[in-house]
């Protein structure tokens, strides 16, 4: 039965990609789970050199990313789901494509799915990074998502090794009540504010109830926090970033202090949120037992996932893609385009399908603001571009200045015929709009399809 | 030339569905027709004095922060209800329509009073509607299609006192049931409609701003048309989203 079960969902996915209908990366592992379900259990178990599972609001398939690569220089062979493909489907897909000497799991999991799953995966390395306000209609609250992740650490086993963000107040509040728990974290750095932007999440003490008080803030909620009334505060993480340079566009330069020893490191993908990223799988691939110099090597070569900080060359134009999903990813991506000294050619695509969420008011907590003074032109476009007009509108970007492009199509051609040769575009998509982009860029033959994400 | 005072309470708490939208449009629209206006964001601890604004925002939050929020509004509770009888402009949207009625009935049965300018009362249900919502808004005798979006646990039903904003097209509104959303009470709005309302909604947005202006200055006035297509077009690209013709 196990063998009959196998082979109709593989055929689905290679029917489903000949059919060129997304990829077949969750469909084999739907039909699985339907069909024999006991199958993914039995295909975990023979993972045994250990399971990774990511999870987060934000920074997971790049993380995801960074622990593969310094697997793969390790000389581990790994299975993943690097298509982002991240409910069970997804990841069983991945599991059914695994060949019999790869004997280690690296897994990035949906927030809302993965207190379910994690029975099923039962986890060696549990990262969580961060949680943010994201696809309101879909996750509820940040509170409920916040309380889901409670009750599964509650019940995680003590051989679970647990890595936490510090700086996340809310996670690393939840993760010390774990036994067997690491903390990585970002120390004071230049590129630290002291005021907290708007619309940011968790600032009330899980213990408390209080106001928390931040020494800084990196990125929304995150940052050195304290509460002064219980006196609850950032645990002391053991990878620490200091020494931090972000180098543009190009990437950063950063210390981890990981006693007893320092490690300086480049990674060639840029911002702050990388920078975090990195430290998560630094943490993780130690856990695993992987060198430094492997970890160096595979962070040191990391390249963009699809969509994320991805570089695609489309004719003369050279089109950046920043994924912009959710208020505090997007507000990352700005402040990382400040750090190019150049005008930018801006592009943002708003979509309101189910996996971008239905709900569109999240635009109004981005601070587009920041760059509006380093936009040389800005095309906007998705199947809500208007609403993202008034946004642009409401905080006196001239409309004279704004092109709407009603498609994706329109959008590459306007590009083209705007953005001076040699120079770059920015594109800031959600989700499906990110999807639409790369799929009429592989039909040009600018970019391969997501699916075939390694 | 004006100057409308605008008070935005509990920024930092209420502020989940975009809600610094609605402040936005209220500020621009203003400006576009040539008033200024002040924003003074109130906020847990702060007092409330009635006598300085002439319109008052408060947006939604999640549950826990809308308790913080409840409690700290018990303090200021009076001045609300005595800026609401003056004539004062009040938007409360989302958290804010519970908030503004008589109290809530949390799932595990607690009582989370509110401030009492409108007249409704809300108890927790078991799901959250979300999605789509269209309305036949009518307000002065004036009729107009609202659209936006709704997310709430809360199912709330409206007194004698209190007049729906609209009727439902499209969506749950008020409590599910009985095809009503919002509510309307001398100048007091309450609404479950986010996305966030105003952007896409000008006309709603002009009569709040009408009504702020007359409290402001005691004489009615007509605020001059602008060029509102882009808030058309998006305006029809939600109607047509939410599965309605035009």
């Amino acid at each position: 039965m196990r063998h009959f079960a196998l082979f109709l969902a593989k055929t689905a996915g290679r029917f489903s990609r000949v059919l060129g209908r997304g990829g077949g990366t969750s469909l084999p592992g739907m039909i699985l789970m339907k069909l024999r379900p006991r199958t993914f259990h039995e295909m975990v178990q023979e993972l045994e050199e250990g399971v990774v599972v990511i999870s987060a609001t934000n920074g997971k398939t790049t993380t995801a990313r960074m622990v593969g690569n310094a697997a793969r220089e390790s000389g581990a062979l790994y299975v993943a789901n690097t298509s982002g493909a991240n409910l069970a489907s997804g990841i069983v897909t991945a599991l059914l494509g695994k060949t019999p000497d790869e004997k280690l799991g690296i897994f990035e999991v949906d927030e809302a799915a993965l207190p379910d799953l994690i029975p099923e995966l039962q986890p060696t390395v549990l990262v969580l990074m961060n949680l943010f306000r994201d696809q309101l209609d879909r996750y509820g609250e940040l509170e409920s998502t916040i309380q889901k992740w409670k009750e599964m650490i509650q019940s995680l086993p003590e051989t679970t090794k647990l890595i936490v963000n510090a700086d996340d107040p809310a996670l690393a509040f939840l993760g010390s009540q774990h036994q067997n728990v690491e903390f990585f974290g970002i120390e004071r750095t230049r590129y630290g504010s002291e005021t907290i932007p708007h619309a940011a999440d968790s600032l009330h003490c899980q213990h408390c109830d209080s106001a928390l008080q931040f020494q800084q803030i990196t990125i929304g909620h995150l940052g050195l926090w304290k509460c002064q009334h219980c006196g609850k505060q950032r645990p002391e993480p053991s990878f620490a970033g200091t020494n931090i340079n972000l180098n543009g566009l190009n990437g950063s330069e950063f210390t981890v202090t990981s006693q007893p020893s320092t490690t300086s490191l480049h990674i060639p993908i840029a911002g702050l949120h990388n920078v975090y990223n990195a430290l998560a799988a630094f943490a993780a691939c130690t856990t695993l037992g992987i060198s430094t110099a492997h970890i160096l090597k595979g962070l040191s070569t990391i390249t963009a996932a699809f969509g994320r900080n991805e570089v695609v060359n489309f004719g003369d134009v050279e089109l950046l893609m920043l994924l912009a999903k959710n208020p505090a990813g997007a507000n990352q991506n700005l402040r990382t385009l400040l750090l190019a000294e150049e005008k930018i050619n801006l592009a943002v695509l708003l979509n309101d399908r189910t996996a971008d969420g239905k709900d569109v008011s999240w635009i109004w907590d981005v601070d587009y603001e920041m760059i509006f003074n380093r936009i040389a032109s800005l095309t906007i476009s998705g199947d809500r571009a208007y609403d993202l007009a008034l946004r642009f509108h409401y905080s006196g970007f001239p409309t004279t200045n704004m092109h709407i492009a009603p498609s994706v199509k329109e959008l590459l051609k306007h590009l083209k015929g705007s953005v001076k040769a040699g120079e770059r575009a920015v594109i800031l998509p959600t989700y499906t709009a990110m999807l639409d982009l790369r799929s009429e860029l592989s039909k040009m033959g600018a970019t391969h399809s997501f699916w075939e994400e390694k | 030339m004006t100057e409308i005072r605008i008070c935005h309470l509990y920024p930092k708490e209420m502020n989940i569905y975009g809600d610094r939208g609605n402040i936005a449009v209220l500020q621009m629209r203003l400006q576009w027709r040539g008033h200024s206006s002040s924003i003074t964001p109130v906020g847990l601890g702060d007092d409330f004095n009635p006598n300085i604004f002439d319109l008052c925002y408060l947006g939604g939050g999640q549950d826990r922060d809308q308790m913080i929020v409840a409690n700290d509004l018990e303090k200021k509770s009076s001045g609300f209800l005595s800026a609401a009888m003056d004539g004062v402009v009040f938007l409360w949207v989302c958290g804010g329509i519970q908030l503004a009625g008589t109290g809530y009935t949390s799932s595990d049965g607690r009582r989370i009073p509110g401030v009492g300018i409108l007249d409704l009362d809300t108890s927790a249900g078991d799901d959250r509607l979300i999605g789509d919502l269209v309305l036949n808004a009518e307000l002065e005798g004036e009729t107009r299609r609202v659209v936006g979006y709704e997310n709430h646990a809360g199912r709330t039903f409206l007194g004698p006192d209190a007049t729906p904003l609209g009727s439902v097209l499209e969506g749950y509104g008020n409590n599910g049931e009985d095809k009503t959303e919002g509510a309307v009470q001398r100048r007091v709005i309450g609404t479950y409609m986010h996305g966030p309302l105003l952007p896409k909604n000008p006309w709603l947005a002009d009569r709040l701003l009408e009504w702020a202006i007359e409290h402001n200055t005691g004489q009615t006035t007509t605020l001059s048309p602008l060029d509102d297509s882009l808030e058309n077009f998006a305006w029809e690209v939600a109607i047509s989203r939410a599965g309605m013709k035009r």
